[in-house]
């Protein structure tokens, strides 16, 4: 699903310096695995789901997302990848204030080509639990509910790959508990998962953990984890 | 995503913030009102212009020769006009001019008391040639007008204007009547249709009319006439027919540069334009502030959206995050802005419509909404909002999706 080779991330500071936040790494994450990645912050962790997200490209390396070589794509191209293979769940949430639930759900299809199928946005509002809010305004609901509106919001084109970062950050135990219990019911379904969290607890629902320490792959294991479970 | 889809989505963020929307849209409402109202009473003026020299003239597909230099001013009546138009003239014109189909002569005077029974007035009277009535285009609506025999046996009739018969004869019958012309019994003959008012604002209905030969003859006792109608076989040849009339009376007259002519030669569309050109001026100068105004609507579009695109960093992020490319993006924006300023024109349109109609009502004017004007004008809106769209679409497709996403 993912393959990272010998990637590597440079910013420039404002007085030209170069400063790097990720050196030469590389590692592949097989289609329907449940990974987390783990690092404190200013590791590059984020530089890395940033590239993995296809919001940004690495300085140099190549990244292949579901057979396709994504490094060297332009705006348009990378827009159209995201679109259609990834489903990103944020900290924050970041739904679109003063909209329905409904309508949240449904913006990754408005930018697919075709019709914008209001079904297909209430099954999935009903897949996560929230069949009786679709037309509920984001405000109107708890963080908790929020967080799986997002979720259904990522699986609204059916992508095969979620990247998720920090998806209980926000939440409080029992909403972070849900959250979390609902992503290993997805992860059950074949998708893959990419988790980026320093939670131990939820870190611990993963079957193999990737931990960033300046910019580097400092470690790489296989683990119980939860979201296992008779896999 | 497609076009359709953006102008929802477009209507519905506006919707959202409708105060901003308001603002936004307020600068090119007053802008487009201004236009097309300015527009559309200038044209209304024009028509109105028009119209009343139409009532004056009665057509335009004529050249008109008076008596007096090419300076001299107002309607030449027989007070005021040197004797220099006579009858040869008014023939040669007819014969010799290649152009010309005929000639109507007049002969003008006003202040001439007239009288039926107890009742008096003081019209303009016009001693005219038979022909006048058709080369005018005025209409008869009762009775008759002046023919070829009256012209001949020098008969004391006349055709009476509106306000003539009303003044003098109130619910009579004028017709057959005698009424007195500067103490002549003459018999009214026929009634014109009424005229309505001149480019003066006067009533162009006081006035009747009597054969010339009577008028040089038995009234007035002059040989020379105030003014000659000359009807062209082609309209469209006026200028060439003023030239070849002129020379002809030059020549006629025995004039030789450096004297000036004793007459003068123009043609009604020329007055018109005349008059008509003053009014436009000015309207090109409120135009071009109307203009400028509705630029400046469009500035405030600019720097509201410039403040929204700030706000909506986070929206921004999140629709990139979906799929969004800077495109979309791009578009989405632009269309915002081009939608807001469009509803603004169209708003400004219709203030500027209603407006238009309450002035036309209120002075009389014909309603004349100029629709090049609103049309230009909603193409105008749509352009300004694309335009001063356009910096704050660009900063919106270059927010760091990253950036917006994180905060």
């Amino acid at each position: 699903m993912i393959e990272v080779s010998h990637i590597s991330r440079t910013y420039t500071r404002g007085d030209g310096t170069p400063v790097p936040a990720l050196r030469d790494l590389s590692f592949t994450i097989a289609r329907g695995e449940f990974v987390t990645i783990r690092g404190a912050s200013g590791s590059g962790k984020s530089s890395l789901l940033n590239i993995l997200g296809c919001l940004d490209t690495p300085t140099s390396g190549s990244y292949r997302l579901d057979g396709e070589d994504v490094s060297g794509q332009d705006d348009r191209a990378r827009s159209h990848i995201r679109n259609r293979k990834i489903g990103f769940v944020f900290q924050s949430f970041n739904l679109l204030p003063r909209t329905t639930a409904a309508e949240n759900v449904e913006l990754p299809a408005v930018y697919a080509s075709g019709e914008v199928d209001r079904g297909r946005a209430l099954s999935i509002l009903a897949r996560v639990g929230l069949a009786d809010r679709a037309d509920h305004y984001v405000t109107e609901l708890s963080g908790g509910e929020q967080q799986r509106v997002a979720i259904a919001r990522a699986l609204m084109n059916d992508p095969p790959l979620l990247l998720a970062d920090e998806p209980t950050g926000n939440l409080d135990s029992t909403a972070g508990e849900s959250v979390m219990r609902l992503l290993t019911e997805l992860h059950r379904e074949g998708r893959t998962i990419v988790l980026v969290t320093h939670d131990e607890a939820v870190a611990a629902y993963a079957r193999r953990a990737l931990l960033i320490r300046d910019g580097v792959l400092a470690e790489d294991r296989q683990q119980g984890g939860m979201a296992g479970g008779a896999a | 995503m497609n076009p359709g889809r953006t102008v929802g989505l477009a209507l519905r963020t506006l919707g959202r913030n409708r105060l901003r929307s308001f603002f936004m849209m307020l600068g090119v409402t007053i802008g487009i009102a201004s236009l097309t109202a300015l527009a559309s009473v200038g044209e209304a003026t024009k028509q109105e212009t028009l119209r009343r020299f139409r009532n004056m003239i009665g057509t335009f597909d004529i050249v008109i020769v008076n008596p007096g230099g090419p300076r001299s001013r107002g309607m030449p009546s027989l007070v005021s006009a040197p004797p220099v138009l006579k009858e040869a003239d008014a023939r040669a014109i007819a014969s010799e001019v290649a152009l010309v189909n005929q000639v109507a002569t007049t002969q003008f005077a006003f202040d001439i008391d007239v009288k039926y029974r107890d009742r008096s007035g003081s019209p303009s009277v016009i001693g005219v040639s038979p022909n006048w009535i058709e080369v005018r285009g005025e209409e008869v609506v009762l009775g008759s007008g002046i023919s070829a025999e009256d012209d001949a046996s020098l008969a004391r009739v006349a055709v009476i204007g509106e306000d003539v018969r009303r003044q003098l004869f109130g619910d009579e019958d004028p017709l057959g009547k005698q009424m007195r012309i500067a103490d002549v019994p003459f018999q009214v003959k026929g009634v014109f249709a009424p005229r309505g008012v001149g480019p003066g604002g006067s009533s162009m209905d006081n006035m009747l009319v009597i054969p010339v030969t009577t008028a040089s003859r038995r009234l007035f006792n002059r040989d020379y006439y105030t003014g000659l109608i000359v009807q062209l076989k082609d309209p469209e040849q006026s200028a060439r027919a003023i030239e070849d009339i002129r020379a002809l009376l030059r020549e006629r007259h025995g004039i030789v540069p450096p004297a000036e002519d004793d007459f003068n030669v123009t043609s009604p569309a020329a007055q018109v334009a005349r008059v008509t050109d003053v009014g436009s001026t000015l309207a090109r100068v409120m135009t071009g502030v109307a203009v400028i105004a509705t630029l400046i609507g469009g500035a405030v579009i600019m720097s509201l959206m410039l403040i929204a695109v700030s706000e909506r960093r986070r929206e921004i992020g999140v629709r990139r995050a979906v799929g969004a490319s800077r495109s979309d993006i791009l578009l989405q924006f632009l269309v915002e802005a081009a939608t807001v300023s469009f509803l603004g024109g169209l708003l400004g349109i219709l203030l500027g419509v209603g407006g238009t109609l309450t002035v036309t009502t209120l002075t009389n004017l014909p309603p004349a909404v100029m629709w090049s004007a609103v049309a230009g004008a909603a193409l105008l809106s749509v352009a300004v909002g694309l335009l001063f769209g356009l910096q704050p679409a660009w900063r919106a497709a270059n927010v760091d999706p990253i950036q917006a996403l994180r905060s």
